[in-house]
């Protein structure tokens, strides 16, 4: 075997949408160890929320990224109201999980059309992005926004979905679902897909367990593990929830966990639609967290699992809000799938690993 | 269906390898660690789930010179946290498994999340007056509720006990109780013939009013009218 050298990948990559390097020690064409370096982007938006106040955080917490906007607002009022005890109406529940379920179908969608351009499957791409448009354009007529939703507050959401707009979404999502199925298809069951991704980048269900991994990448060894079957919210509405698995613990794996998410997404709002009660979109939230009181809370965005914690000064700011985004908790997974792969290999295994360094740079 | 919980221990900086050890020992996960800069040093908090409950161990008042043991050697994928918080803290974590020695993230202020902000101090200062606000209102609601037991000697009493002290030390007695008063009554200030502020006249009040941007001035406006209502209310009492 030759001498070990070390090829640098990243940051700047054409299949790296966001700014991840790693430091790859190759030895022939094998990779033997990966060390992950990010800190290229990092904005500081934790610290903000000492000069905002709680209600306004909202809007910068959703900044943290395009891609996983409605997430963060999600998890950042959730986290807030537990340090206040507040209580948020059913209705605004329910609402807030159709809309973040459909940020899950639009973030798979965009990554399926990376993916699929990676592999030089460029019509793919072109399919997968056109029905994320029919997303967006649901966003936009429920929120006014297309990224940034601005939707949700700390006691529940600004705005409400008619009857309408509810039977335009599972219209949509109906159409959606019958053109994703037939681009899902092509894409598992298509021999140079499988060529490049079958028996890639392999973790096995024990590395995931001790590896505490999250979100599609997890789910994909065998690890069974998903915020949204806690069932709290609306998810605890529905008549079932069980987190997509596979075995294979391979690239392949990966592409199928993400696209099978994309139907199940559909099917949660397909049924909270139509359980959608009626009542208030919003408590009325006064006053300041206490001096100390302490909150936190996990969300399943669509790359996995994200923490959050909270706590209070007695003012309207917040002391500390924190998030630990999916992203981080794998990037010691993604070092174990990249040893031993081939060096060809590492874009493919990356990009089924979805990072967001966006998110996780804050 | 698991249900979710959350809780809330402290524990001390010796056990927080310990801990980690016993916690993967029982199958639990790493989640999270993270820090928080307060008053009294950084307080370092560490999660870890199991079946639904996330427990949250709180570290509390890392100062600078303590050394927080690592723990990449029993969760590997705690690196991330360590050398975000080594960055963003100065905290000092030893053997780190991937340690990146301070150039994790790249940044243009050293420890930059142990910068009190403005109103970071203003938050902190206000919690301390009103934490004192209430310890004083308990107190008076105490000493009020409690018979007037502690009044204290009379002038007599206290005379009398200095005519028993020697002389040079009586003398001594009288001299600071003298100087006590003196400065008591000094401090106290005489009650005004008039308002000590006489405050500006309505013509300047208005026009510093119209030096300020509209959405500020409505709300100035706003609450002169309140306050002026208050007062004729007050008046008419």
């Amino acid at each position: 075997m030759s001498k070990a050298t070390i090829i640098p990948f990243g940051p700047q990559h054409p299949v790296l949408p966001e700014p991840l390097h790693l430091d790859l020690v190759v030895q022939d064409e094998t990779v033997v160890d990966c060390i992950p370096q990010i800190g290229f982007v990092h904005r500081g938006l934790e610290k903000l929320v000492e000069t905002r106040d709680y209600n306004q955080f909202i809007y910068i917490a959703e900044r943290i990224c395009g891609i996983c906007a409605m997430g963060h607002s999600l998890g950042y009022a959730e986290t807030v109201e537990s340090l206040m005890g507040v209580e948020v109406p059913k209705r605004a529940e329910y609402l807030r999980v159709i809309w973040h379920e459909l940020s899950r179908v639009h973030s798979h969608l965009l990554w399926l059309g990376l993916a699929a351009d990676a592999f030089g499957f460029e019509s793919m791409f072109m399919h997968c992005w056109r029905l994320r448009e029919r997303v967006l354009d649901l966003f936009e007529k429920t929120t006014g926004g297309r990224v940034i939703l601005s939707v949700v507050k700390v006691g529940g959401v600004v705005r409400d979905i008619d009857a309408t707009q509810m039977a335009e979404i599972v219209s949509v999502l109906d159409g959606l679902k019958d053109e994703y199925t037939q681009i899902m298809n092509t894409l598992l069951t298509d021999t140079s897909v499988k060529n490049r991704t079958v028996g890639v980048g392999y973790l096995s269900a024990e590395d995931a367990t001790a590896l505490s991994m999250v979100g599609p990448f997890a789910r994909a060894s065998n690890l069974a593990y998903d915020v949204r079957s806690f069932g709290r919210g609306a998810y605890g509405d529905l008549s079932e929830f069980a987190p997509i698995t596979d075995t294979a613990g391979d690239c392949f794996a990966r592409v199928k966990v993400r696209c099978l998410e994309v139907l199940q997404s559909i099917e949660i709002i397909k049924e909270l639609a139509a359980k959608m009660p009626a009542g208030d979109i919003a408590v009325d939230v006064k006053g300041a967290p206490a001096d100390g009181a302490q909150a936190s809370n996990v969300l399943e965005q669509p790359r996995g699992e994200c923490y959050y914690y909270a706590r209070g000064n007695g003012s309207k700011n917040l002391e500390r809000m924190r998030m630990r985004t999916p992203t981080s908790q794998n990037l010691a997974g993604m070092t174990v799938a990249l040893k031993g792969c081939d060096l060809a290999d590492v874009n493919m295994i990356i990009l089924t690993i979805d990072p967001c360094i966006s998110c996780t740079e804050r | 269906m698991t249900t979710f919980e959350q809780t809330f221990e402290e524990t001390p900086l010796a056990q927080v390898h310990e801990l980690a050890a016993s916690r993967l020992a029982d199958g639990w996960r790493y989640v999270q660690i993270l820090a928080v800069n307060t008053e009294n040093g950084i307080d370092l908090v560490y999660s870890y789930m199991k079946d639904g409950l996330l427990a949250n161990f709180n570290v509390a008042g890392v100062q600078k010179g303590d050394t927080v043991p690592s723990i990449t050697d029993l969760y590997l994928e705690a690196f991330v946290c360590e050398n975000e918080i080594h960055d963003l803290f100065d905290v000092d974590i030893s053997n780190i498994a991937i340690d990146f020695g301070g150039m994790f993230y790249q940044l243009a202020e050293k420890a930059p999340m142990t910068v009190v902000s403005p109103e970071q101090l203003a938050a902190r200062e206000k919690a301390k007056k009103i934490a004192a606000a209430k310890a004083a209102k308990e107190a008076a609601a105490k000493a009020e509720a409690a018979p007037a037991l502690a009044t204290g000697p009379t002038e007599e009493e206290i005379q009398a006990k200095i005519a028993g002290l020697d002389p040079e030390k009586a003398a001594k007695v009288r001299a600071a109780m003298e100087a006590k008063a003196k400065k008591a009554a000094a401090a106290t200030p005489a009650a005004p013939a008039e308002p000590a502020k006489t405050g500006l006249t309505e013509e300047e009040i208005q026009a510093k009013v119209a030096c300020l941007d509209p959405e500020k001035a409505a709300k100035v406006r706003a609450a002169l009218e309140a306050k002026a209502k208050k007062a004729a209310e007050g008046k008419g009492e």
